[in-house]
């Protein structure tokens, strides 16, 4: 509570600026296609005031009367400058790059240059699609969760997966948002791949600490995908054929410059190749394996003041396993459905709104026929909700968000039905658990002097756990078990606290400067899984009555400098993070332990810690651009009723991450690029001995995650060739030849996966072979590996 | 469930074998260490039989004369009915007393003549045998540590009815099917097992145990298939799993407590699912206190004898 008076001078410092000021604000769109320009640098330097604008494109300065030559910095196009007269408040809309021929090859000025000093944000990274396709991409498929992995502090849950780590929490732990609806599995295929189809996506956004007070419910990172909006200029058609799957997207004006549309579909071929390699008369014929997603997005300027967006998507995976001779047949199907409707207002040029309504609906199925038994799981989770979110720009100094949020979560850990002919079997009642979530919160951005900058946020969330709820209490052996039940809307457990947050930053003499973090968060939802790898099946589980909510807080230390005139940046970051009430299933909890239970009753509660230190190096402009990231962290586990109380190593505790990114842009036909990783060994729990009960041997397993893996190195490259951008003409009127710009474009990405046959361990197992009184039992341990050398090739077009 | 743990395992391998590939590899495994091993059971109308051994390093030789040279002998071992105590007495199957060796060969699902060419050591309750409703308690003292435990043999459970149903794609062969009312206490555990009217031992089908957490006070029918069948070379493939027109079996329906079914619980779910990342590793309960692995169970079995016709 001291944290008040300190918070609250720094918000009201800001009326105490009283001189004539005039505000310059609009919005900032792409030229070429309307798209609004997030994080565009507003910058005039005979003031050396800047800003910069938001997700939504719009910026707002107030400067003193005057007139300046106002700078436009984006990452994409050079810089452009106006002359604007600020005798009075200017709404200034541009259009960047309108007559600007994007051309990656050339050296264009960094817009975010100096960007990496200046602001105060630490652990953020912003990364362009643009850039992200030419990297090498597995199997084909661009990915931006695998790009995201790349990163210093950010490692993978097992090769291939979709899962992430960020400093030491867990993949729960990850707010992960498309056009600010929530995801709650962002993987296909078992989580080879991410639900991000890369020709809808525009911009993706990591915050992995210092997390401002705008955002919460999550203990470690936010993951910002944001999509495209579509061309509000001309209809434009592009899309991919690719080794396991193909993309088509339609995007174009629904009114010229004042609203469009995209739709973005994608679909794999892996059942279409099942059902040809197995014919109809094979007992296997009826299985297969495809996913497939849909974005569509449609925006619309109401007025000079309100515009409206509306974002969905929808994406299912769905396996089936059919064995005839048997009777026996699997179907397993999952997948998001996700819709966001957002209205930008502006109430004045200093006060932006956004006001947001969303809806999340996550669902996994498990059905399987044998004979006359039918079996069948279901679980899941849905969300309602909405969020309120003000800019406020009172002068250059001050950058001010305050807002609200509320999810009503509706979730079903899981649901499941047994049959045998006719008698149904007691599989107790579906579990649902209902609760509301809200959350109100304050931040301000300013500068103390040039030198000093703070980020100071205060966020206070609240959640209730609401009926209709069933509470079991189970009796033991020997004793009768009971049950509580609660009426529909009455309060079951009510949790709420503050969320505060800080960071700084102190810019040093030689423009290199210093910054501090440090962010408390309460998460109230929970991912439990009873695997060592991340799977569909894990639940995921609101905080009841007896599960509390996880808290965690994480300070953050860093040293950045730029180089070479900003061309390569670097940044030192140190941190550490505490984290409690964290779940796990009790040892041997099986995922049919909570019929006629509830799954709480199935978990302990432990608390866990992670510190480490992050190098990073990047060059951001220029024909090589790239990146070296390297993190030595640790990350423990104590759990009371977990490996006898004592601490033990969360499973992805990794000592040494490296990550190696380069892309090169030979000229304007070839982009070559290549990726190295190296990664000491995920843990993980291994028998250390076994017995023999009845002539079957069974494996004793001794303390958890004491074995290591090997390490996990990859080399992946790729080569981009691209098409000439203009062809010749005859000009009608002077009969010379002419450039005229191609209407149809193509290039072909050409990539290799894992280089050098690197069997990397995806896990270890015990095999047993053989019968113990035959002579001819062994047991072994080994090592699966999934992926070797794979090459790929995708067909990327546009018109 | 565990069913459902096993297809789900069975579908995760299957993909993964699409791309995958495995081989033997030795890495540090920390944190052997060696404990006593106590397999004992006692059943309505037989002795109790007790084997003792030492858990193995997991790389430790895993040949027939390591495990036949596992056996802890010189152990004092005591099983009391709360009115009778004995001392059980060490034998050898290959030095097996009189009327022992139709036990035994029941116990180790092993014929006579293979049973007395190995050394397998057990010890054995001469002057008791199971009785219905009665709990018994397990003593081990060895190398100065004692280790005890106590089991129950409930009531039996007879199966309403026992059938076979011809498959109909497969004419003369068919499941066996029984159907059971379950009492309406929660907490009733099963085992199957079954031989042919002619063998000496039964066999266990792949899945012998289930408890009533489903079926709690419910009547239904159930198939399970023909164990016996795997391990006959002369049948073929298509015909493993069913019992054939005119078999005649003898059913063990045999009835277990709570604590000793989540022994045989875990147990089954780890040899089915045990090493693949897609299980949490579970270490199977122990009934024994004293730091011992294993199981004392008792057993109350129910039979009736089933002859394959429609």
């Amino acid at each position: 509570m001291k944290l008040f008076p300190l918070f609250f001078s720094f918000f009201f410092t800001f009326l105490s600026f009283s001189q004539t000021k005039y505000t310059l604000s609009g919005y900032i769109t792409d030229g070429k296609n309307g798209e609004v320009m997030v994080g565009t640098k507003i910058f005039i330097p005979s003031i050396n005031q800047g800003t910069v604008s938001n997700n939504y494109g719009f910026y707002s300065l107030s400067v003193p009367s005057g007139t300046y030559q106002v700078e436009f910095r984006t990452g994409v196009y050079a810089i452009e400058v106006r002359s604007l007269d600020l005798t009075k408040n200017l709404v200034y809309n541009l259009e960047i790059g309108a007559d600007a021929v994007q051309n990656l090859n050339e050296v264009v000025i960094n817009g975010k240059k100096g960007e990496n000093t200046n602001s105060t944000k630490m652990g953020q990274v912003e990364l362009e699609m643009e850039n992200i396709k030419t990297l090498p991409a597995f199997m084909g498929e661009v990915d931006v969760i695998k790009i995201i992995q790349l990163l210093p502090g950010v490692s993978s849950v097992s090769e291939g997966g979709q899962g992430f780590y960020v400093r030491g929490g867990g993949p729960d732990q990850n707010l992960v948002l498309l056009d600010e609806a929530v995801v709650y599995n962002a993987a296909h295929l078992f989580g080879f791949f991410s639900v991000f189809n890369s020709d809808a996506v525009k911009s993706v956004s990591l915050t992995k600490g210092g997390m401002p007070a705008n955002f919460g419910g999550r203990l470690s990172s936010v993951l910002e995908v944001n999509m495209n909006e579509g061309n509000n200029k001309q209809f434009k058609v592009t899309g991919g054929i690719g080794a396991i799957s193909s993309r088509l997207t339609v995007e174009g004006p629904i009114v010229k410059n004042k609203g469009s549309f995209i739709i973005s579909g994608r679909r794999t071929y892996i059942d279409v190749l099942a059902k040809a390699l197995i014919p109809d008369t094979s007992p296997f014929a009826g299985s297969g394996y495809f996913f497939y997603d849909l974005n569509l997005k449609m925006n619309y300027t109401l007025s000079k003041k309100d515009r409206v967006f509306l974002s969905g998507y929808y994406g299912k995976d769905v396996f089936s396993f059919a064995n005839k001779n048997s009777d026996f047949g699997v179907q397993m199907p999952w997948g998001n459905g996700i819709a966001a409707l957002r209205w930008n207002h502006l109430f004045s040029s200093k006060l932006f709104m956004n006001l947001t309504a969303t809806a999340t609906d996550y669902k996994f199925q498990f059905i399987s026929n044998q004979d006359q038994f039918r079996f069948g799981l279901t679980s899941g989770v849905r969300d309602i909700g909405s969020k309120l979110d003000f800019s406020y720009f009172p002068n250059t100094k001050h950058k001010i968000k305050f807002g609200a949020n509320y999810i009503f979560h509706t979730f079903t850990p899981s649901s499941v039905s047994a049959q045998s002919d006719s008698v149904v079997f007691d599989t107790g009642s579906p579990q649902q658990l209902f609760s509301h979530e809200e959350a109100l919160y304050f931040l301000d951005e300013f500068d103390v002097n040039e030198a000093l900058k703070f980020n100071v946020g205060l966020r206070y969330s609240m959640y209730q756990q609401v009926g209709p709820f069933t509470r079991y209490i189970k009796g033991g052996i020997g004793s009768q078990d009971t049950a509580i039940n609660y009426a529909p809307g009455s309060l079951i457990k009510n949790y709420q606290g503050f969320e505060p947050r800080l960071s700084m930053r102190w810019m040093l003499p030689d423009k290199s400067s210093i910054k501090a973090g440090y962010a408390y968060n309460y998460q109230y939802v929970h991912l439990t899984s009873l695997s060592a790898v991340s799977l569909p099946t894990d639940i995921w589980f609101p905080s009841t009555d007896k599960a509390k909510p996880q808290t965690g807080w994480q300070g953050s230390v860093g040293y950045f400098k730029n180089f070479n005139d900003d061309k390569w940046e670097t940044s030192v970051e140190i941190y550490y993070k505490g984290m409690n009430n964290l779940i796990e299933y009790k040892e041997g909890a099986l995922p049919g332990d909570n019929i006629n239970d509830n799954t709480d009753n199935l978990l302990v509660y432990g608390k866990g810690w992670a510190y480490g230190i992050e190098f990073f190096v990047k060059r951001t402009v220029g024909k090589f651009t790239g990146w070296i990231g390297y993190t030595w962290s640790k990350t423990e586990r104590k759990f009371p009723d977990l490996n006898q109380g004592n601490i033990y190593p969360a499973k992805y505790d990794r000592r040494h991450d490296l990550s190696i990114v380069g892309t090169y842009k030979l000229n304007d036909r070839w982009t070559f690029s290549s990726a190295f990783i190296f990664a000491t060994g995920n843990t993980l729990t291994l028998p250390t001995s076994w017995y023999v009960q009845e002539q079957n041997l069974l494996l004793n397993y001794g303390a958890r995650n004491s074995t290591r893996m090997a390490p996990y190195h990859r080399l992946d490259i790729s080569a981009t060739w691209y098409d000439k951008a203009f062809k010749m003409k005859t000009d009608e009127v002077t009969g010379k030849q002419i450039q005229v710009k191609k209407k149809f474009r193509q290039n072909w990405a050409f990539s290799v996966y894992n280089v050098y046959n690197r069997a990397n361990p995806f896990f270890l197992f015990v095999d047993q072979d053989g019968k113990l009184l035959d002579g001819d039992f062994k047991l072994a341990v080994k090592q699966v590996s999934l992926f070797p050398i794979i090459p790929s090739v995708t067909w990327n077009f546009e018109f | 469930m565990t069913s459902f743990i096993q297809k789900i395992a069975f579908l995760s391998f299957l993909i993964m074998g699409l791309n995958s590939c495995s081989k033997e590899v030795k890495i540090d495994i920390p944190g052997f260490d060696e404990q006593i091993v106590i397999d004992g059971s006692i059943e309505t109308g037989t002795p109790a039989i007790i084997f003792l051994s030492n858990s193995k390093d997991i790389y430790a030789p895993t040949d027939i004369n390591s495990y036949l040279n596992g056996f802890i002998s010189g152990a004092t071992v005591t099983v009391s009915n709360g009115t009778i105590t004995d001392t059980l007495t060490e034998i050898c199957t290959d030095n097996l007393p009189a009327g022992f060796e139709s036990i035994a060969a029941a116990f180790f699902g092993l014929p006579i003549e293979q049973l007395v060419n190995l050394h397998l050591c057990a010890y054995v309750s001469i002057g008791l045998v199971g009785e219905v409703g009665k709990t018994y308690t397990l003593k081990v003292i060895h190398n100065n540590k004692t280790y005890t435990s106590s089991t129950k043999i409930e009531n039996p459970t007879a199966l309403d009815n026992l059938f076979w149903r011809e498959q109909v794609n497969l004419p003369g062969y068919g499941f066996s099917w029984a159907k059971i009312t379950d009492s309406p206490v929660m907490g009733d555990a099963y085992r199957w097992e079954v031989k042919n009217i002619s063998d000496g031992s039964f066999s266990k089908p792949f899945q012998p145990f289930t408890d009533d957490r489903f079926y709690n006070g419910k009547t239904f029918e159930f198939s399970v298939e023909n164990p016996m069948s795997f391990k006959d070379t002369t049948i073929e493939n298509q015909y493993k799993g069913y019992y054939k027109l005119g078999d005649t079996i003898v059913v063990k329906f045999s009835k277990l407590g709570k604590k000793e079914y989540q022994f045989f619980e875990k147990k089954y779910n780890q040899i089915f699912s045990g090493g693949n990342p897609f299980a949490t590793p579970t270490n199977i309960p122990s009934n024994i206190e004293g730091g011992a692995l294993g199981i004392w169970a008792g057993f109350s079995p129910w039979y009736d004898t089933l002859i394959c016709v429609p």
